[in-house]
């Protein structure tokens, strides 16, 4: 077997050749490009492969950076005044921490062609909905029965074991357990309430999992036949050939928008505001409307598809709840801590 | 070197530190309060030390057999050890960790296989438990003490055990007094790596051991990525690397004790 040997100046090369793949994003800003950061997997795919040409077509060289929220959040942070992406792709429970530390601007309506295509429910002062996710209950059904609600989840035997929950880490999770606590408790800020459920069955404690991303593997080995997740969850395990239904629970479903923001101090806005309509345009998202993907069209004048209207029409939007954020997010660190330690003991 | 070792460690850690002590007033000792005054952090940490310590025993317990075999083994069998030992390294860490979430789930070859033997009444899944995540740690971490160990015995002389076998010792004490302290430099080694991979795999800490099983990278993470208190999360990351620190210092000064060696 030949011995491995590394000489100082491969190793110097090699230090040089990490230290440039660093410098790739800047070089595609120093080009007239920008990068955006966009969810891994079927997003990240659907968006470089439909919004790439659209924004090159608009003369500027679009990066797509996969990044899940809470990563875009802390790379952002991490580089204050020069922004390792130029947009984020994010929901409203991240939005609310980017607005508190100062990390994405307000936007100029005008520079966007498609604007008037959304809902008013879509135009956000700090960017436009690109989507809205409904979260609910996903489940099986060629395992169990088809829930109601929460509440059946917790007093129907035939769910026992087969429920997959997850911490506050998650947005989805903490929407259902503000839910929960309506069900159980007194209001939505009862978390006592839900904590006294975890606490008193083991059942419910051994089927928590670390993250949201953990309960999709879970769900494709028939470990779990059910968790809190949203209409994009079940398209991605159909696409995935797996049997997987969604269920709106009794108390109604909170509606995940997901919006494009400008972060503070990007140096290519022009290009920023390219690929913000790209992603409102219509020949866009009815591609993303269609499977893998299966978004919502949030540009009024793509028609909704079966599959979509089957769990969100047009009229339904501006009923659709959106919970507060900014008033969870001052609880988040105590739930999570709470739920943690409950979980572990 | 020097300057590598400043830009890409020592400023870094520099930073790290210097974020742990930051509170809104300016420097504070509060973050360290705040870990050190829940006890449930307590218990993380040392759930964490000892998931260290199982997997360094399981990976020792797998390594040295393997490590014999190598040693007696020809060369193109020595190959065919180093190779295999290298081909679970060549994969991400991520991928070994599905893999196993596939074989200690229900559905998965141990369950089948206990429930097949009648050893269990029903489909048993290991996941969210420590002792799914002990094996799936073992197996991941194994070749962080082959490849040291290998790098040992293959200059090990076989003159000494023959010296030891024609003075009448039998195999056991062969292995004990003879095989064992030449092995015991690549074992140090080994210790080292698997302690200190093991203590920081978050990705297998949180996906094989649910949540159930929290260690401290999770909490380091979530401090991170999901509350953005980064002064707690500094403060807790350098706790993991004192307390993780001291064990490995302790481990290299073993493996510098003449004696203890087999340099005597």
């Amino acid at each position: 077997m030949n011995e491995f040997r590394l000489n100082r100046r491969m190793f110097g090369m090699l230090v040089a050749g990490a230290a440039a793949s660093s410098l790739l994003p800047s070089m595609a800003r120093a080009s007239g490009g920008l990068v955006a950061a966009t969810f891994p997997g079927s997003w990240e795919d659907a968006y470089r492969s439909v919004l790439t040409p659209l924004v090159k077509a608009a003369g500027y060289d679009l990066t797509v950076a996969p990044a899940l929220s809470q990563d875009q959040l802390t790379k952002v942070m991490a580089s204050p005044g020069a922004p390792a992406f130029d947009t984020l792709l994010i929901s409203p429970g991240q939005m609310a921490i980017a607005i508190e530390n100062d990390l994405i601007v307000k936007i100029d309506p005008t520079r966007l062609k498609n604007w008037s295509k959304l809902a008013p429910a879509f135009q956000g002062e700090y960017g436009p909905t690109v989507t809205v996710q409904i979260d609910g209950i996903v489940y099986n059904p060629d395992v169990v029965p088809k829930p109601k609600g929460y509440r059946d989840l917790f007093e129907n035997p035939a769910y026992a074991g087969k429920v997959s929950w997850t911490g506050f880490d998650s947005n989805t999770a903490v929407m259902a357990y503000t839910q929960i606590a309506q069900i159980f408790g007194t209001g939505p800020d009862d978390m006592d309430a839900v904590f006294k459920l975890f606490k008193d069955n083991a059942d419910l404690r051994a089927g928590v999992t670390d993250t949201t991303n953990h309960q999709m593997a879970l769900y494709q080995q028939g470990e779990i036949a059910v968790f809190m997740g949203s209409t994009n969850n079940v398209a991605h395990l159909k696409s995935l050939g797996l049997n997987a239904e969604f269920v709106q629970p009794e108390t109604g479903s909170p509606a995940s928008p997901v919006n494009i923001h400008l972060t503070k101090g990007s140096a290519n806005v022009d290009a920023a505001y390219a690929y913000m309509d790209a992603a409102l345009d219509a020949g866009a998202q009815a591609t993303f409307e269609a499977p893998p993907t299966e978004m919502f069209p949030t540009n009024s004048d793509v028609e909704l598809t079966p599959n979509i209207s089957s769990v969100l029409t047009r009229d339904q939007v501006a009923g659709l709840a959106y919970p507060d954020w900014v008033s969870i997010n001052k609880y988040r660190d105590e739930w999570t801590s709470t739920f943690i330690a409950l979980i572990a003991s | 070197m020097l300057l590598l070792s400043v830009v890409f460690f020592a400023t870094p850690l520099g930073l790290l530190l210097a974020f742990s002590f930051a509170g809104p007033t300016g420097v504070t000792l509060d973050n360290f309060a705040e870990f050190f005054g829940d006890p449930f952090n307590f218990k993380v940490l040392t759930n964490t030390m000892r998931l260290g310590f199982e997997t360094v025993i399981g990976t020792t317990l797998l390594g040295i057999p393997i490590g014999l075999f190598y040693w007696h083994s020809g060369r193109r069998m020595r190959q065919v050890v180093v190779f295999l030992s290298l081909i679970p390294m060549l994969t991400s860490n991520v991928v070994r960790t599905f893999a196993w979430i596939v074989i200690l789930s229900r559905q998965g070859p141990i369950s089948q296989a206990l429930l097949g033997l009648g050893l269990t009444g029903a489909p048993t899944s290991l996941l969210s438990t420590e002792f799914g995540l002990l094996l799936a740690m073992v197996q991941i971490d194994l070749p962080l003490i082959i490849l040291p160990l290998v790098a040992i015995l293959a200059r090990t002389s076989r003159q000494l055990p023959e010296a030891a076998e024609v003075a009448g010792a039998g195999h056991w004490r062969i292995l004990v007094t003879v095989l064992l302290p030449m092995m015991l430099p690549g074992l140090l080694a080994g210790w080292i790596l698997v302690f200190a991979s093991t203590s920081a795999s978050y990705v297998t800490q949180a996906a094989i051991g649910g949540a159930r099983n929290v260690y401290v990278p999770q909490l380091i993470t979530r401090q991170v990525g999901v509350l953005f208190n980064w002064p707690l999360a500094s403060a807790i990351a350098m706790v993991l690397l004192l307390s993780t620190g001291a064990l490995l210092m302790a481990l290299a000064l073993i493996s510098r004790h003449r004696r203890l060696v087999g340099h005597a």
